[in-house]
């Protein structure tokens, strides 16, 4: 085994894997120290390196967009949650950056071929393995593998290539480009944006990687003596939910708080939400705990559904498929789910697309008698319709903003997605820091880039009244999840540190020996955002992008108290213009010259 | 009483503390507190904005001009002494939505005697009270024959469902002039409050779910939970807030829920 490069700064590997698919070659490219101070690993690191690589408005689905694997300068040390891999490409359902984060093994055995990032371009020309391990880069044929899950591909290719691999793979909707299809690592997926469709129209099927390198920390005693801190602090009361019940804890939460978005928000509250909750499904239905590599939280709960299969549950598969979709049986909507993960799309924009359709069938906009709110089976005849690409499917798997566009009628109004992303299971209307952080957001209607929700949750401002605290608590949440998804860490471990900023330079200090300081951090947190949206005004961003759908604008939505939860348009124009001013872009939402230089950033 | 109203203790929480936060739960802001000259200001909400009164000892006249001054044109405000611990903001929200267009002035009245610090009015009166300052003409009842005022006698408050369900004896009126007033009040039997308890916190079924308690914090401590970081508080299925300060009254529901909405 090798070990690290001395010439990279500890804790990376100062190295960018390339690999031409359709050239079937592949080159090693210094990282320049300067270039992984300034963005970290992960996200942030995978967004610059997307910007550089990516040629201008390329076609997502062409051989020539880029497809990233980032790692990071934490993987491989003992820090809790730390083993996490960002996927990063031009989404197809968006048109725009697509970060995406996935966990396990594959973070660790990935970084430790000996890179920092790996990269695919161009396309095979046949349904492919793309291995990397000491031996170097092979190309081998998939085979029999073309048309299974990425679960089964993934437990095949490890029967066969040896168990120190570890696999990313696709299911059968990235192989028939569903623009959601996401990109699978034991369970565990970089699902939103439609990664796997990126990595289908390449004709890879996987990637599998096995450890071949050591890397080092410039400190390791430090950093051991604060991976056990961390430790410590990961059994304690902010992790709690996530241990205990798991995310599915926010569902009955939400109701009853008028934040649960149902039947294509058209609600906020879903009278059935009692059967999907977690204090009641895990009593009946939980087998088992489940953790990622390197993780001492634990969120993961694997429940047994109807069919006795079993099916990792998080709040967003069952909002998406639940209560959105006017589903309150559980045996369907966890069997949508699994049946989500078979064929390998997002369950937040197949059960966002859905529930448009199922709107839109209603109102006689879609030719679907049979697709209506609450019907279990036929939410699971749209799932695997959409899988498959078979039927109305075949309309679904573009995602709802390219339906509302082919079927109009004024369905773009409610339509539920921002850049063409499906939204998650956080109603705008009553969370309005929330709301303004969906609507800017690079990546669309996304709650793990911007957890403002945080904020409206805190107390510290009237979430129905959104003004210029909201502002403040979108732009700093935004920064946090920023840097956390480049260090990388689990976002379910943020709630264990006091000052997060100064805490992460303390960690990023130890493992790389640099003399990162908070305010360092919270200069580059700034630049990774905007590089994002350097990236997206490269790609056609246009002012109007950065927008919510009229309906959560033009419907109130009643709370128990009496008050409604109304969001009208000038009140979110006027955040977004002040989030605007305070991210140093123009009224235009366009970086200023100056602020481009204060991050050390050009754009042309 | 011995102690200035406003800083009387109704179960652990100043008066104007509680009236103030009463006041902040029932309209939309924003809060004035108008003291007395010179009187060191109570707790108070952060949102309060304190203002002194004009000239002390000249009845409600004088303070409710000095609280008008600092609001916004044309609004209408609640008006509220600091000795009406039970306040319900059911009250509140009807007194504002008995003013209308041709409504200046929204005003209780019970057993024939009018409430002018349980009214409404609209900022659009000041002119006319400092005109009656001016001419020395102190009581409110003056006021009341000059602008266009509507009485809301006690049938006409009960005819509302909230109040008829959530204050029933219309104790929101009962002003605490005496320290037998005071002593009979903090007798009464605190407000009874329906306890929800989400994710980790709903440990069993057989958990109480109503409690009694006059605040946030002490409904929190009754229901074994603490508040913290970490847990928060949703009142009504609406605000969210970990401030135990925060007081409750009959009918109330408070969502005790994890502050982590990650997902």
């Amino acid at each position: 085994m090798s070990t690290q490069d001395t010439a990279a700064p500890p804790g990376y590997f100062g190295s960018l894997l390339e690999i031409d698919l359709s050239q079937r070659t592949h080159a090693q490219h210094e990282l320049p120290e300067a270039l992984l101070r300034n963005y970290v690993g992960g996200c942030g690191l995978g967004s610059r390196l997307l910007y550089d690589r990516a040629p201008a408005g390329v076609d997502p689905l062409a051989p020539a967009a880029p497809l990233l694997f980032v790692f990071s300068p934490l993987v491989g040390t003992p820090l809790t949650t730390s083993a996490k891999f960002a996927v990063v490409a031009k989404s197809p359902l968006t048109g725009f950056i697509n970060d995406a984060m996935c966990s396990s093994h594959f973070a660790i055995a990935g970084k430790l071929t000996g890179n920092d990032a790996i990269s695919l371009t161009g396309a095979c020309a046949e349904p492919t393995v793309v291995i990397v391990d000491g031996a170097g880069v092979r190309l081998e044929p998939a085979g029999t593998l073309w048309g299974l899950s990425a679960a089964e591909t993934e437990r095949e290719l490890r029967e066969s290539l040896g168990h120190r691999y570890r696999v990313s793979a696709i299911g059968p909707a990235g192989e028939r480009l569903v623009r959601y299809a996401t990109l699978s690592h034991d369970g565990r997926h970089a699902g939103r944006g439609g990664l796997g469709a990126v990595l289908g129209a390449k004709k890879v099927k996987a990637i599998a990687v096995a450890p071949s390198h050591k890397v080092a920390s410039a400190d390791p005693e430090h950093v051991l003596e604060l991976a056990r801190d961390l430790r410590e602090r990961s059994f304690g009361p902010a992790t709690a939910k996530y241990r205990e019940l798991g995310t599915l804890g926010n569902l009955l939460a939400f109701n009853a708080i008028s934040t649960l978005p149902t039947r294509n928000f058209q609600a906020s509250q879903f009278e059935g939400a009692q059967r999907l909750g977690a204090e009641e499904l895990s009593e009946l239905r939980e087998k088992t705990r489940a953790s990622c590599a390197s993780c001492t939280i634990g969120c993961e709960h694997i429940y047994s559904t109807d069919s006795g299969n079993e099916m990792r549950v998080e709040y967003e598969n069952v909002f998406a498929l639940g209560p959105l979709c006017g589903v309150d049986d559980p045996d369907a909507v966890l069997e949508a789910s699994r049946r989500c993960d078979m064929h390998g799309i997002d369950t937040i924009s197949a059960g966002g697309t859905i529930a448009f359709a199922m709107e839109c069938a209603e109102r006689g906009l879609l030719p679907a008698p049979w697709l209506r709110f609450g019907d279990g089976a036929a939410l699971l005849r749209a799932v695997d319709e959409i899988g498959e690409r078979r039927g109305l499917g075949d309309l679904l798997a573009e995602g709802s903003k390219r339906v509302s566009v082919e079927i109009g009628g004024g369905s773009g109004d409610f339509a539920p997605h921002v850049k063409g992303l499906e939204l998650p299971g956080y109603e705008p209307r009553t969370l309005q820091a929330m709301a303004l952080g969906l609507a800017v957001n690079p990546r669309g209607a996304d709650h793990n880039r911007s957890g403002a929700y945080e904020a409206d949750m805190s107390g510290e401002h009237d979430r129905l009244k959104g003004g210029s605290p909201h502002v403040g608590a979108a732009i700093a949440t935004e920064d946090r999840a920023a840097l956390i998804d480049s260090l990388i860490l689990c976002k379910f471990l943020r709630g264990a540190f006091e000052e997060p900023m100064r805490e992460w330079a303390d960690l990023l200090a130890a493992v790389s020996g640099w003399d990162v300081t908070e305010s360092e951090l919270e200069t580059t947190a700034r630049r990774i955002v905007l590089t994002k949206r350097l990236f997206n005004l490269r790609e056609g961003w246009v002012a109007t992008d950065d927008w919510l759908p009229e309906r959560l604008l033009a419907e109130p939505v009643e709370l128990a108290s009496g008050r409604s939860g109304e969001l009208p348009p000038a009140r979110l124009r006027s955040m977004i213009d002040s989030y605007y001013d305070s991210r140093g872009l123009g009224p235009d939402g366009i970086p200023s010259t100056q602020t481009l230089a204060a991050h050390n950033l050009d754009h042309s | 009483m011995g102690t200035p109203k406003a800083d009387l203790m109704w179960h652990g929480q100043p008066f104007a503390d509680r009236i103030a936060r009463l006041l902040l739960r029932s309209t939309d802001g924003p809060l004035v507190v108008v003291a007395a000259p010179g009187q060191d200001p109570p707790k108070l909400p952060r949102e309060a904005v304190v203002v002194e009164d004009g000239r002390e000892g000249r009845g409600p006249l004088e303070a409710i001009a000095a609280g008008l001054r600092a609001l916004p044109d044309d609004v209408v405000a609640y008006v509220s002494s600091t000795d009406v611990p039970l306040i319900h903001p059911s009250l509140v929200r009807r007194v504002l939505s008995a003013t209308s267009a041709d409504v200046d002035v929204a005003v209780c009245e019970t057993e024939g005697r009018l409430h002018p610090l349980a009214a409404a009015y609209r900022t659009t009166v000041l002119p006319e009270i400092e005109s009656l300052l001016s001419a020395d003409l102190l009581r409110p009842m003056k006021l009341f024959e000059r602008v266009r005022t509507r009485v809301l006698d006690a049938s006409a408050l009960l005819a509302d469902s909230a109040i008829s369900k959530l204050d029933p004896t219309l104790a929101s009126l009962l002003n605490l002039n005496a320290p037998t007033d005071y002593e009979r009040a903090q007798a009464l039997e605190l407000p009874e409050i329906k306890i929800e308890r989400f994710g980790t916190l709903r440990r069993s079924s057989d958990e109480p779910t109503t409690v009694k308690a006059a605040t946030l914090g002490a409904a929190a401590q009754a229901a074994g939970i603490e508040l913290d970081q970490h847990i928060v508080a949703a009142l009504n299925g609406d605000q969210i807030t970990g401030e135990a300060a925060v007081p409750l009254v009959t009918g109330d529901t408070i969502a005790f829920l994890s502050a982590d909405g990650g997902g």
